[in-house]
């Protein structure tokens, strides 16, 4: 499938952390054509089998499915919600944001903000101060809203000039598009190589989905995909890499360098251009936790550039989506060194 | 019952101060048929007049501006970034990660943003002033950019419509509604002759107004507009200024103009006596085009009735379809009476 088309199915989706149930309909969709086996874990992690059962090599590939968002803590006697973030959100970006509330039917609302004569500047937006604000009286807001219940910033999925996507949820669902790009360049050359395609839960919210996943599959090694920081105003230049102009390759202590110099081979070989990202310590990433899973699993993370982080303004280009995928496939049937 | 289309087709129009043009249009094709006489002044106000049954005893003018708040393009950055000025007053946090359309083909661009993973302490939750922001259109350079956009593009707010459950959430209510109670009257069958202005810049100082009024001339004013409603959490009392869901707001006295005392008592009386819902507001806040046509020539006795609205000034204003139908209302039985005297 394009990458287009693949990116925007995958952003319709909600499944804010904790609710990735709501997506094994789409990911069975999009990976039946190339996995024997697809299974849902009681983590809400989604697994495709993809390659040779039998093979004594076994690569898991990582990708994130959860998105941040808010889950709704309490309902007042006015109707108005008051919610609670889900992972990172960036509270700047909250104040007068479209949200959807996954209720018994999709609500949509408006996070409440206060008039400029009303507003201290100086405070900012605390937690305290989500409020969704739905317009519906107090028994509808009932009938269909309960404590629970999640949401999402709305946004439309936009393209910009030269091929680049914007749309909120594309931290990580470009990475599960890299998974799936992948899964569908390699499916034919696997006569040696299980790859398990990890659509893992919870990331947002403590890296558990794909720590416990990694547990289950005792896989060789792990390839992690997620976002990583595009350069822009106010980013470190060793922590990003420029939009466009292909992945993003981690090098980290928690990591293995072989792993690592084999993702950098593998670009080399395919003549696809690519920034480093070096942590001085963990990745911030699947990664940390898969990493020292049983007796160790040895990982790279590998990541496509992404602007504005957390908002419903998230930035990535589609040619990185598609080189990122290939560099993992080159390395994949490369057999890489070992 | 309102026209529930056209105010979406008014709503989702791009018309920031100054570059009415869209709206404009809309509005001139709605009107055109049911006008005796209508025509568009040098500033770009629709100045209409419609015969009514009777010739009024004071000749009232009804009046709502068909501009919008939002950006301009200011600057283009050699990375290909857009820098931009609010047009109207647009709080910080209306501005940060937003999704916008720039200039007439719409293109989609974003408001940039430094991600929260590498702010400081004391930078979360504080939205930078849109000084220090930009937008990204995808332009790799300023040469590209320039094959799509230029300096003095307009840009508004890429936001969502939905009119659903007795209440409407878009970008521009304030003051696409207005006009779509005007236009719905230029439809109807009128008890006397009236003047409807359409008016221009009001986000940017009331100035187009302050044009029309000299050129119609009127003895009174009705102004219909959106007022700012602060009735949600954080906001108790006095401080919410007014209640969506609590009928036609009249105003008495706003920031801009001292309203006529006569015509405040002859709406609130008219309210109570035809039960339709009213309230007025319970802070001095605020200001409309009222501020620019009391004042014309040498007075207009002005009047202004709002529906209350949350979020104004943003991407995304929340009202209520009982609200509106209530200033519908509400207005065309003042002017009715105005007309009478």
């Amino acid at each position: 499938m394009k990458t287009r088309k693949l990116l925007k199915k995958l952003c319709a989706e909600y499944a804010v952390s904790g609710r990735e149930n709501e997506m094994s309909g789409i990911i069975t969709e999009l990976t039946e054509k190339y996995a024997y086996e697809i299974k849902e874990l009681p983590t809400g992690t989604i697994i495709a089998e993809v390659g040779n059962k039998k093979a004594k090599r076994h690569i898991m590939l990582d990708a994130h499915i959860d998105r941040i968002g808010l889950v709704v803590t309490y309902i007042n006697e006015e109707g108005f919600l008051k919610a609670e973030p889900v992972g990172g959100m960036d509270l700047r970006a909250l104040a007068g944001t479209v949200v959807t509330v996954m209720g018994r039917e999709n609500v949509t609302g408006v996070i409440c903000t206060l008039p400029p004569h009303l507003i201290d500047k100086e405070a900012g937006f605390t937690r305290d101060m989500i409020w969704i604000d739905t317009g519906l009286s107090p028994e509808r807001v009932n009938e269909l809203v309960s404590v629970g219940d999640t949401a999402i910033v709305k946004s439309f999925f936009r393209e910009l000039i030269g091929d680049k996507a914007a749309v909120s949820a594309l931290d990580n669902r470009a990475g599960c598009a890299v998974i799936i790009r992948c899964a569908e360049l390699v499916s034919k050359k696997l006569t040696d190589t299980r790859l398990s395609l990890v659509f893992s839960s919870q990331e947002e919210t403590n890296e558990s989905g794909a720590k416990t996943a990694a547990f289950l599959l005792e896989p060789d090694e792990a390839i992690v995909v997620d976002v990583g920081f595009a350069k822009q105003s106010g980013v470190p230049a060793h922590l990003s890499g420029k939009l466009g102009a292909g992945p993003i390759i981690s090098i980290a202590p928690s990591l293995s360098r072989k792993m690592t110099d084999g993702l950098i081979a593998s670009a080399k070989e395919l003549g696809i251009s690519f920034d480093y990202e070096v942590d001085g310590s963990t990745t911030g990433t699947n990664a940390d936790g898969i990493s020292i899973t049983r007796g160790g699993i040895p990982c790279a993370v590998i990541s496509v550039p992404e602007k504005n982080m957390h908002t419903q303004t998230e930035t990535v280009s589609l040619d990185d989506i598609e080189n990122t995928a290939k560099v993992i496939a080159g390395y994949i049937t490369g057999g890489a060194e070992k | 019952m309102m026209d529930k289309k056209l105010l979406e087709k008014l709503c989702t129009a791009g018309g920031i101060s100054g570059d009415e043009g869209e709206v404009r249009d809309i509005i001139l094709e709605e009107i055109s048929p049911y006008a005796d006489k209508v025509k568009t002044d040098n500033m770009g106000n629709i100045i209409a007049f419609k015969k009514g049954r009777n010739k009024p005893g004071k000749k009232l003018m009804i009046s709502a501006h068909m501009d919008e708040v939002g950006f301009i393009v200011t600057d283009i950055l050699s990375d290909g970034m857009l820098k931009f000025s609010c047009v109207g007053g647009i709080n910080d946090s209306a501005v940060f990660a937003k999704q916008v359309f720039v200039g007439k083909d719409k293109l989609p661009g974003v408001v940039c943003c430094k991600p929260v993973h590498v702010l400081k302490a004391d930078e979360k939750g504080k939205c930078p002033s849109p000084d220090s922001l930009a937008i990204d259109i995808g332009a790799e350079s300023r040469e590209q950019a320039l094959e799509y956009v230029r300096p003095g593009d307009s840009i508004i707010f890429d936001s969502i419509y939905e009119n659903k459950d007795g209440r409407i959430i878009s970008k521009a209510i304030d003051d696409r509604f207005g006009c779509l109670v005007m236009i719905e009257m230029l439809r109807s069958e009128l008890p006397y002759d009236m003047y409807f202005t359409f008016c221009v810049q009001e986000e940017v100082g009331l100035r187009g107004s302050s044009a029309a009024a000299y050129t119609v001339d009127p003895d009174s004013a009705i102004v219909i507009e959106s007022t700012t409603a602060a009735d949600v959490p954080g906001s108790e009392n006095e401080k919410r200024v007014c209640l969506v869901g609590g009928g036609a707001v009249v105003s008495f006295m706003d920031r801009a103009t001292i309203y006529d005392r006569e015509y405040y008592q002859l709406a609130m009386d008219i309210a109570k006596e035809k039960g339709i819902p009213a309230q007025t507001k319970t802070m001095i806040a605020g200001g409309n085009d009222a501020g620019a046509i009391h004042k014309s020539r040498s007075g207009v006795r002005t009047i202004a009735v709002s529906v209350p609205c949350r979020y104004l000034h943003a991407n995304a204003s929340l009202i209520k379809t009982s609200d509106a139908q209530a200033v519908s209302d509400l207005v065309k039985e003042l002017a009715k009476r105005i007309c009478e005297q």
